[in-house]
């Protein structure tokens, strides 16, 4: 109960996040900077590694409605796979098969995972222009994807409401 | 007993409540943090013998705090077993600890330099001298108790150095260890645009006394130095859909594994290419290794006590029976490897439409003869598989999956294998923008070992939040047994709580959204992640 306890404290007194400033490896192997993957536009961070089904199928249903979701605004995608040196070389041929239209990077040691509190997979995070997460979802059911474009939808609207 | 998983579940639940209301700081810095509990209470079940350990209460609990103020962070873990969980072996250890700051830290980052005191997470290379990581799944955290720094010049080197003691499950290690990784970006100095070209080296050496424990005669096993010395090399290269990378490693006279009869020199080579082609894909992995094992103390045993990382070549399934019997890593010696090839058919107007295909192939055997019985170098592992997807519109998708393992029950010692042939469907029908329904269906054909095996999975979602499901696999002609599993899943933001019920065989389970690895038990399962 003492660790609870801790906890129910530390999330009285938590603070909204920044992308953190952590190394990871692009499509190629070279490290890069993640807050050099900021654009100015809000992205949508998701995690997945070969082994978790429903990390797939979430970026594979982002995948199907990107376009759509485009039409109504402007975003990027980052897929961070978590796959260790067992599975990372699968996870790089997989991504690009299968024709994920963003971004994708590797966190082999999960350096990026645990500076963003990343228990589980699939985890979620929508990002503001600013570097600013904003949200985050744990899990994935088929449709739960929507609420990330709901997210995004939300930013990019305040954003020209201020404009 | 039922008081404590109340309690917990009560505790759980009111974290979540928590959880959900954040309050700003200000501009002082950044507080997050994150809370994981896994809690099982275990049922007594005659059909699974011995399966109820004697404290019928398991629960592992992780909150990580981190504070960041500009270039400046740090943070802790605070861990509680109260036991740890059935079959982790953190909780088998002589005295473990049972709440205990697991780890801190405190780092400064710069633009070219960054320097960490606390535990340190790290890998150099491919991770076949040096690895230290966390895995909660299997209750392991080899993190080393130091220092860390790293300084880049420019773009064309960096360099990074450590030291510190290895944390070994609830405690840390007798032993120090010292590092020193170099990585000089050929592409960057001469300026090749496309090209990407790196050479890099690591060392490391871990010092443990050798007359520590007088029942331990080290000496008379050959090791003469309290110090062992281990060196890699390597090459990355990458030219436009290609992608290729080679690493030697070699260390010094060692016991690699506990119960090692002589100490000796181990040696490894790795080799990874990656090709990508439009919608085409395909990856190989090699690696030859031999006495790379190596110990975080020569004095412990166990999962845990590794100081490298290597893991098996072969593929991770997500599916019961395809899981049933993964290979292990031969550490004395193996020579292994996988390929994959991908392809996807994909209609250039309908993104809802299309077709992937997946073929996997991975091997492994023993280095030598002298490894087995039969003198000569034997089949430890094959697994040749495919797997077919078909996402027909918006509301249906079909996978099928073959895969045949060949695999030996003696690690090679003998010539004697067992094939096992699985077959695999699985539906999702999404019924509309929210409620959506996933069924498999599995068989494992065999005439060696425990038989053929059926098994099922059902899973209703509702999206967002609530995912309800329920499976079973039988053991049709050896153990005639069940393993049963039935649950919720509630999510809300970055909360997630899982209440399931069922008899487990050791293995990893994906369902209600999230995969993670299960020890052998029946009982009661509260697991609950949040973060804030």
């Amino acid at each position: 109960m003492l660790i609870v306890a801790a906890a129910l404290a530390v999330s009285a007194v938590s603070s909204a996040q920044t992308l953190p400033d952590v190394t990871v490896e692009d499509s190629r192997g070279k490290e890069i900077a993640v807050r050099s993957l900021l654009t100015g536009r809000p992205m949508i961070i998701s995690y997945w590694s070969i082994a978790c089904k429903p990390c797939i199928q979430e970026l594979n249903a982002i995948n199907d409605v990107i376009d759509e979701w485009r039409e109504e605004a402007d975003f990027d995608v980052v897929a961070v796979s978590v796959d260790d040196i067992r599975l990372v070389a699968g996870a790089r041929a997989k991504a690009s098969a299968l024709g994920w239209d963003f971004t994708c990077v590797y966190d082999p040691n999960q350096d990026l995972k645990r500076a963003m509190n990343v228990n589980l997979t699939p985890q979620s995070f929508v990002v503001d222009a600013d570097g600013k997460i904003v949200f985050s979802h744990t899990g994935y059911t088929p449709g739960s994807e929507e609420l990330l474009f709901e997210k995004i939808l939300e930013i990019t609207e305040t954003a020209d409401g201020n404009d | 007993m039922i008081k404590r998983f109340l309690a917990a579940a009560a505790a759980a639940a009111a974290l979540s409540v928590s959880a959900a209301g954040q309050v700003r700081t200000g501009d002082e810095g950044q507080l997050s943090a994150s809370f994981e509990t896994n809690t099982i209470y275990y049922v007594d079940d005659k059909g699974l013998a011995g399966s109820t350990p004697d404290d019928r209460f398991g629960s592992n609990n992780y909150l990580k705090i981190d504070y960041n103020y500009k270039k400046l962070s740090a943070g802790i873990q605070l861990e509680g077993y109260f036991p740890a969980l059935y079959g982790y072996e953190l909780g088998q250890q002589a005295d473990p600890k049972k709440f205990f700051l697991g780890s801190k830290y405190i780092s400064w980052d710069d633009e070219n330099f960054s320097v960490l005191v606390g535990n340190v997470y790290e890998q150099f290379g491919n991770g076949l001298i040096f690895r230290s990581y966390e895995d909660r799944q299997l209750g392991l955290n080899n993190s080393l108790e130091g220092v860390r720094a790293s300084y880049s010049f420019s773009r064309f080197v960096a360099v990074k150095g450590m030291y510190g003691r290895p944390r070994l499950y609830t405690d840390y290690a007798g032993s120090w260890v010292r590092g020193l990784d170099l990585s000089v970006s050929v592409a960057d100095i001469f300026n090749w645009d496309n090209i990407l070209l790196s050479v890099e080296g690591s060392y490391v050496n871990r010092y443990e006394a050798l007359d520590k424990d007088v029942t331990m005669d080290f000496y008379s096993l050959g090791l003469d130095t309290p110090q062992l010395n281990m060196y890699s090399g390597r090459v990355n290269f990458g030219w436009k859909g290609l992608s290729v990378k080679g690493e030697y490693a070699a260390k010094s006279k060692d016991l690699p594994m506990p119960g090692s009869s002589r100490a000796v020199r181990g040696a490894a080579i790795f080799g990874e290419a990656i090709y990508s082609w439009k919608s085409f894909s395909v990856s190989g992995t090699f690696r030859m290794i031999e006495n790379m094992g190596t110990m975080l103390t020569l004095y412990g045993s166990g999962t845990g006590n590794s100081l490298n990382y290597l893991p098996s070549l072969t593929r991770q399934y997500t599916y019961m029976l395809a899981n049933l019997n993964p290979y292990q890593v031969n550490v004395a010696g193996e020579t292994s490897g996988q390929v994959d090839v991908y392809y996807s058919l994909r209609n250039r107007n309908d993104r809802h439409r299309y077709w992937n295909f997946h073929a996997n192939y991975s091997t492994a055997y023993t280095l030598n003869g002298s490894q087995s019985a039969t003198g000569k170098v034997q089949l430890m592992w094959s697994d040749a598989n495919v797997d077919i997807e078909r996402q027909w519109n918006r509301k249906l998708k079909t996978i099928l999956l073959y895969s045949r393992q060949q695999w030996s029950p003696s690690h090679g010692a003998q010539a004697e294998t067992y094939v096992s042939n699985i077959f695999v469907g699985d539906v999702t029908y999404k019924f509309d923008r929210k409620k959506s329904l996933r069924a498999e269906v599995q068989y494992l054909l065999s005439s060696d070992y425990e038989g053929d095996w059926v098994a099922g999975l059902v899973e209703f979602s509702f999206a967002p939040m609530w995912s309800i499901f329920a499976s079973d696999m039988y053991n049709l002609e050896g153990t005639r047994k069940n393993y049963y599993n039935a649950g919720f899943s509630f999510t809300k933001g970055r909360t997630r709580i899982q209440l399931s019920y069922g008899r487990n065989r050791a293995g990893y389970i994906c369902s209600g959204g999230v995969c993670r690895y299960s020890p052998a038990y029946t009982g009661l399962n509260l697991a609950m992640t949040t973060s804030f």
